[in-house]
């Protein structure tokens, strides 16, 4: 077995140039790694295989008749999606038994952009159930491994994707993130991963969780990879009005180096309650890292941030309630067997179709958004929006990015983390920045001193700047080196 | 701990989402409930005054519409493809009206 899927884009891309193998040998090869080790991992719940040899065929025919570089940027590179994701004739389940049986009628944007960019699609990927979660735990049909530890929980929600990306199963996946969704299992499973601004990327056929707050952005194991596919990705669609076209290339500066970019510390954070030694100090070396390749660091105050925990809290739920009401058992989804009743079979196939979290975050917003306690709740949360923005706008008036935690601690044991509260601080560094609408990524910067886990660092650029975030990560790199495969499923070359 | 929601109204938000909770099922809800009500405390606290709301982080969208033209959709067959039950190309409910059978 060649192990195309471990590796990177470029090197994928200069095989196929020099016909040292073929589009449908890629193919071949990542289904079968992926029958081979993907067992022990989980992160797929569907392969996608007919798909995978379609688009091979149509790669290995432009390469034939010379137009391998007019492709796209990811030409016979195996890649995957959430299953959040509709593409036409798989199942789209969201990892929840609401949707077990759905096969999309039609394909999402992301999804249709990374096909067209020549990506060979290999299937689909495991997530929390709705994207509620932040180790993949809550997901109907089983939990997905850490390949770094099969102990451990990959992250959430977009933990399939970032487990297959660890573990070598594909070189690029998409993930989507409403609060820290991509970010965290990127550094739980150590590589990069990128939360693009809000607006970057089509959600038109992406499963909305919270839409004021939902992006899609991809995992991979070297920054340039990342934003070959976010080159891919980005763009305005007219079924997304909220998608910008920003024109940006986002791989014109990556090798641009950090002398004299400002990089922003938050005090609060680095002295955050929680934060755990081995995180604080990797973020520490990292930035000391950056100061030593020429960059400034510089302190900035986010003086509201600490209330966008309960911010999101209040936002995530009731924009949720609102996008889950579709279930309704009649046009698609779950429905209830033998009611006579249209109530009964409502309340029958809303109860066996979602799954706890899923049950608690409807009922959560419909509580929150009722009349009285509107006012209390959602309407103030709304308003920490304008400062958590502003705070961040302020800050960016003085750093180019800002450097701070993904997640207060590495990966978790399965069940270690029970209790709903409790694991929604998973999220504690990483949704002022979904509030706020900017972009933010994890950069793997090795592994922790104690517990021997992957570390991740959050750079996160001011709005529609995350060219800036991609070039320190990108300078980070050459320090710490791409993103491995995880040693259990490296393999020799 | 402030109870911010007792059994009763969690049973009424229930039905209000058309989601059929058992009784067994209901004080776990209630807690979990009032656990995350009570982390969200800080959000009542703030000195907001005079701060204007922000809804979308694209503050500049309002009201985008398309030009008015035909384009391609699903066939009434694709529409249907997910149906749990269909009948003669709708979508099929139990009834509504009356106390007739299906």
């Amino acid at each position: 077995m060649a192990n195309f899927a471990t590796m990177s884009v470029r090197e994928i891309q200069a095989g196929l140039a020099g016909k040292q193998f073929s589009a449908r040998e890629v193919a071949e090869d990542a289904l079968a790694r992926i029958a081979a080790v993907d067992p022990q991992i989980h992160a797929f719940l569907e392969v996608t295989e007919e798909a995978a040899y379609e688009q091979a065929r149509t790669v290995d025919e432009a390469i034939a008749e010379g137009r391998l570089a007019e492709m796209g940027p990811l030409a016979g590179v195996p890649v995957a999606f959430k299953d959040n994701m509709n593409m036409k004739g798989t199942h789209t389940t969201c990892s929840s038994r609401m949707l077990e049986n759905y096969v999309s009628p039609y394909t999402a944007t992301c999804v249709a952009k990374t096909i067209e960019a020549g990506g060979i699609p290999l299937g689909k990927l495991n997530m929390d159930e709705f994207a509620f979660g932040s180790s993949t735990e809550t997901s109907a049909f089983g939990i997905t491994r850490n390949p770094w530890d099969l102990e451990r929980v990959p992250g959430g929600s977009s933990g399939g994707s970032a487990a297959a990306v660890a573990a070598g199963l594909a070189t690029v996946t998409l993930g989507s993130d409403t609060g820290g969704s991509i970010r965290q299992p990127g550094s739980f499973c150590g590589i990069v991963a990128v939360k693009p601004a809000y607006g970057t990327v089509s959600r038109y056929g992406v499963v909305a969780f919270g839409s004021s707050l939902d992006q899609v952005g991809p995992f991979a194991r070297s920054v340039e990879d990342a934003a070959l596919a976010l080159n891919a990705l980005a763009g305005h669609d007219p079924l997304d009005c909220t998608s910008q076209q920003l024109g940006v290339d986002y791989t014109a500066n990556l090798a641009e180096g950090v002398a004299g970019m400002k990089v922003g510390i938050v005090p609060a954070f680095m002295q955050a309650e929680g934060l755990d030694g081995e995180v604080r100090a990797k973020v520490e070396e990292a930035a000391a890292k950056l100061e030593s390749l020429g960059a400034e660091l510089v302190e900035v105050d986010l003086p509201n941030a600490q209330a966008a925990m309960s911010a999101y809290y209040v936002l995530g739920p009731c924009e949720a309630f609102s996008n889950l009401a579709r279930f309704d058992s009649v046009r698609y989804g779950y429905c209830a067997e033998g009611h006579k009743d249209l109530g009964g079979q409502y309340e029958e196939s809303r109860h066996e179709g979602f799954g706890p979290e899923a049950r608690r975050r409807i009922m959560l917003g419909s509580y929150l958004l009722s009349a009285g306690v509107y006012d209390k709740y959602y309407y103030p949360a709304q308003q920490v929006r304008t400062l958590i923005t502003q705070d961040y706008r302020r800050a960016y008036e003085s750093v180019d990015v800002i450097l701070a935690p993904v997640s207060p601690r590495t990966a978790f044991k399965f069940g270690e983390i029970s209790d709903p509260t409790t694991m929604y601080l998973s999220d504690m560094f990483t949704i002022s920045i979904n509030i706020a609408g900017n972009g933010g990524m994890n950069m793997p910067v090795g592994l922790g001193a104690e517990s021997g886990m992957p570390v991740g660092v959050q750079l996160i650029a001011p709005q529609f700047k995350d060219e800036n975030m991609l070039r320190v990560a990108a300078a980070l790199e050459t320090v710490y080196g791409p993103a491995p495969v995880a040693p259990q499923f490296a393999v020799e070359r | 701990m402030t109870q911010h929601v007792t059994e009763k109204d969690v049973r009424d938000i229930a039905t209000y989402t058309r989601i059929a909770l058992s009784d067994e099922e209901l004080p776990q809800m209630t807690k979990d409930l009032n656990d995350i009500i009570d982390s969200l405390k800080p959000i009542t606290e703030y000195d907001l005054e005079g701060v204007e709301p922000t809804f979308h982080p694209i503050g500049s969208l309002s009201n985008v519409m398309r030009e008015d033209v035909e384009t391609a959709s699903f066939s009434q067959e694709e529409a249907l493809s997910n149906a749990p039950k269909q009948q003669d190309g709708y979508f099929l409910i139990p009834a509504i009206l009356g106390g007739g059978d299906q």
